[in-house]
């Protein structure tokens, strides 16, 4: 088994929205540092390597305690590679409650005097709103 | 309202404060971020693609960061920029380690004398 290969089984350890979105782009990045730390020798390349590993190991343990223990549509939200595989019922759930959760965090920026926070809030409830409506229009749901 | 102010103060992680130092003079992708965020701690920080995309992925969920295609010809085509929050929030760890630094100064001037 190459190194790759090795690499992209650990990623299977990921779960499988993280891997959707960000395995390809691991990988490459991978080999392209495997590339050039082959260069600098064995060991450089081995500690490499081993760092490599460990790291994915801890991270998908990270991923999936933050999977296990976050509001998925919140995991979600701002992902887009996460909605082409999503169903279409769940894709408008996301965004209703995208909605939710900017009009909550721009009510707490007005309450603590944070008006540039909530002028970005703000501008982020347009988009989901907008986005919303898009869905809706693409699905045929009324509003 | 208390939680919110908790979490604008929460002093940033050393990959995260990192990554958003890289994305502030422009847009990165990832081998890039790894590359530049070795060049920026003197090669103290190599972030391993594990810690990399697993900060990324909070970064996005935050809204600090923001993912898009770029329309070049190097190998990677995913590339990300800073956000008007996250360059928000840069601003407001740069400001609490100025703090910090003065009054750890102040201090050593102190005992100095």
């Amino acid at each position: 088994m190459n190194i790759a290969k090795a690499y992209q089984a650990l990623l299977r350890l990921y779960p499988r929205d993280h891997r959707n979105l960000f395995s390809s782009e691991m990988l490459r990045i991978f080999e392209r540092a495997c590339e050039e730390r082959s260069s600098r020798g064995r060991p450089p390349y081995v500690t490499f390597v081993l760092r490599e590993f460990c790291g994915l190991a801890l991270g998908a343990f990270a991923e999936w305690a933050g999977e296990l223990s976050t509001d998925p549509s919140r995991r979600a939200h701002r992902l887009p590679g996460l909605h082409a595989c999503a169903e279409a019922p769940s894709e408008i759930t996301d965004a209703q409650r995208r909605i939710d959760f900017c009009i909550s965090r721009m009510e707490q920026a007005i309450a603590t005097h944070d008006f540039q926070g909530a002028r970005f809030y703000s501008n982020e409830d347009l988009k989901a709103r907008e986005r919303l409506r898009q869905l809706r229009a693409k699905y045929g749901i009324a509003e | 309202m208390e939680r919110h102010d908790a979490e604008e103060s929460r002093p940033l992680s050393e990959p995260v404060l990192l990554i958003l130092m890289s994305l502030a003079d422009r847009p990165r992708h990832g081998y890039a971020l790894i590359k530049d965020i070795e060049a920026l701690s003197n090669g103290r920080v190599r972030l391993a693609t594990g810690t990399l995309y697993g900060a990324l992925r909070r970064l996005l969920e935050e809204l600090w960061i923001e993912r898009f295609e770029q329309d070049d010809t190097s190998r990677e085509k995913q590339a990300y920029h800073l956000t008007g929050e996250g360059r928000r929030q840069l601003q407001l760890e740069v400001d609490r380690m100025r703090q910090l630094t003065r009054a750890a100064s102040a201090r050593l001037r102190t005992s100095e004398v």
